[in-house]
């Protein structure tokens, strides 16, 4: 079987509702979103959203996410400092699961998607099927960080008993949903067509 | 050009003309989902959106959960959820949780009826393409499951500290969270464009 691409035959594909038409406009025929061949600067913003990404994980880290104000003491947190403390109270699975979420998940995709974006103008060994099935990767489990910050959200609304105890969120739950979101904005950047160009080029050259 | 698809993961030309009733295909070179042709796919989106409509009415009407200890407890609501964030003085926080639990997800049923109604009759109505277009560009952005987990690790993680019971609302969002991304997983964007299309041409 031949592969011909869209691109090949002067085609845009529209990211909205997928219709076909010609890559000499700019507006789709069907839907009206703006219409290109591949996303706009994709590596350009991909890479700027990633650093972006890594400062706010800075922060995220260092300061506490949440506060408990128990019988007038004050205690932070930090996302680490948590999943220590569940393991020390024997709480190993949820701890898991805040370490998975929380350490694991952002780091992993902000090291997936710069390496995605760095083998995307050079030749890898990981073929280009797998680096598209690492980007699909990195996309789905992109909202999943979200949980720790519905965690503290939930945990602030709920628990308050008088002067006694109390929580309160502390400024590392911006940053780190800062960091989710702009890393999911980072995934939605990113043209997973440009991996597969690159092959195209290679083998056209050799 | 009929009936071809362009692999959103590699660009790669697909003719999926041939696709039969509840057949769905992925391109051969990446592996990324193309689409499906699901039997009666608006009416199950309208079945899931107004069962999950109607979870969220409930989830939003009752005590979400409650917390006891020492003789005091503290009750909250869904929307107590984001407005205590905002009360402590994380308004952005507040906006971005209120948003991606509740917001969003409502916006997106209420879309998803007006889009699928017409669709299920098969009547072209002029709303369909800006309707269909708000639900494709922020459907990405609803986080209904990702709380579930959200507040189950709370109550894994306050169990120990006091006596914690969850409330009518939680189970009717823990169905509406089932429901909702049922619907929205039951709606293919490359189906539901062409029948747009087909819609608009068979009335001009």
């Amino acid at each position: 079987m031949t592969q011909v691409t869209a691109a090949s035959k002067d085609l845009a594909a529209c990211h909205v509702c997928c219709k076909l038409a010609s890559s000499e406009l700019h507006h789709c025929p069907r839907c009206g979103a703006a219409m290109h061949l591949r996303k706009r600067d994709s590596i350009q913003r991909t890479l700027a959203l990633l650093v972006t990404a890594c400062l706010l994980y800075i922060p995220a880290n260092l300061y506490p996410i949440m506060i408990t104000d128990q019988l007038g003491q004050s205690e932070g947190s930090t996302i680490l400092g948590g999943v220590i403390l569940l393991i020390h109270h024997g709480a190993v699975p949820v701890a898991l699961v805040i370490f998975l979420f929380s350490v694991m998940v952002p780091i992993g995709k902000l090291l997936s998607m710069f390496y995605l974006v760095w083998t995307v103008k050079r030749h890898s060994r990981v073929t280009p099927r797998q680096r598209t099935v690492m980007y699909q990767i990195t996309e789905f489990v992109g909202k999943w960080s979200m949980v720790d910050v519905f965690v503290v959200a939930i945990l602030v609304a709920l628990v308050h008993l008088g002067g006694i105890l109390g929580i309160r969120p502390g400024i590392a739950a911006l940053s780190f949903a800062g960091v989710v979101i702009v890393t999911m904005i980072a995934a939605e950047s990113f043209d997973p067509r440009l991996i597969w160009d690159e092959m195209e080029e290679q083998d056209r050259g050799s | 050009m009929n009936g071809d698809i362009a692999c959103h993961g590699c660009d790669l030309l697909v003719n999926v003309a041939e696709l039969k009733e509840g057949e769905s295909a992925s391109c051969p070179r990446c592996g990324h989902f193309l689409t499906r042709r699901r039997p009666n796919a608006y009416s199950k989106v309208l079945a899931y959106s107004v069962a999950s409509l109607i979870l969220l009415v409930l989830a939003n009407s009752f005590s979400f959960l409650s917390f006891g200890a020492s003789g005091l407890e503290s009750v909250i609501t869904l929307r107590e959820t984001p407005m205590a964030v905002w009360k402590y003085g994380m308004p952005e926080v507040a906006i971005m949780v209120a948003a991606f639990i509740i917001v969003i997800p409502a916006m997106i049923l209420v879309l998803l009826l007006i889009l699928c109604i017409p669709l299920e009759r098969g009547r072209y109505r002029p709303w369909l393409i800006p309707v269909a277009k708000g639900i494709f560009l922020t459907q990405n952005w609803s986080m209904v499951e990702v709380f579930i987990i959200g507040v189950i690790v709370s109550l894994v993680k306050i169990a120990a500290m006091a006596t914690v019971v969850l409330g009518i609302s939680f189970w009717a969002y823990a169905g509406f969270s089932i429901c909702f991304t049922l619907a929205v997983a039951s709606l293919d964007r490359y189906q539901c464009w062409e029948r747009i299309e087909q819609l608009g041409a068979a009335r001009a």
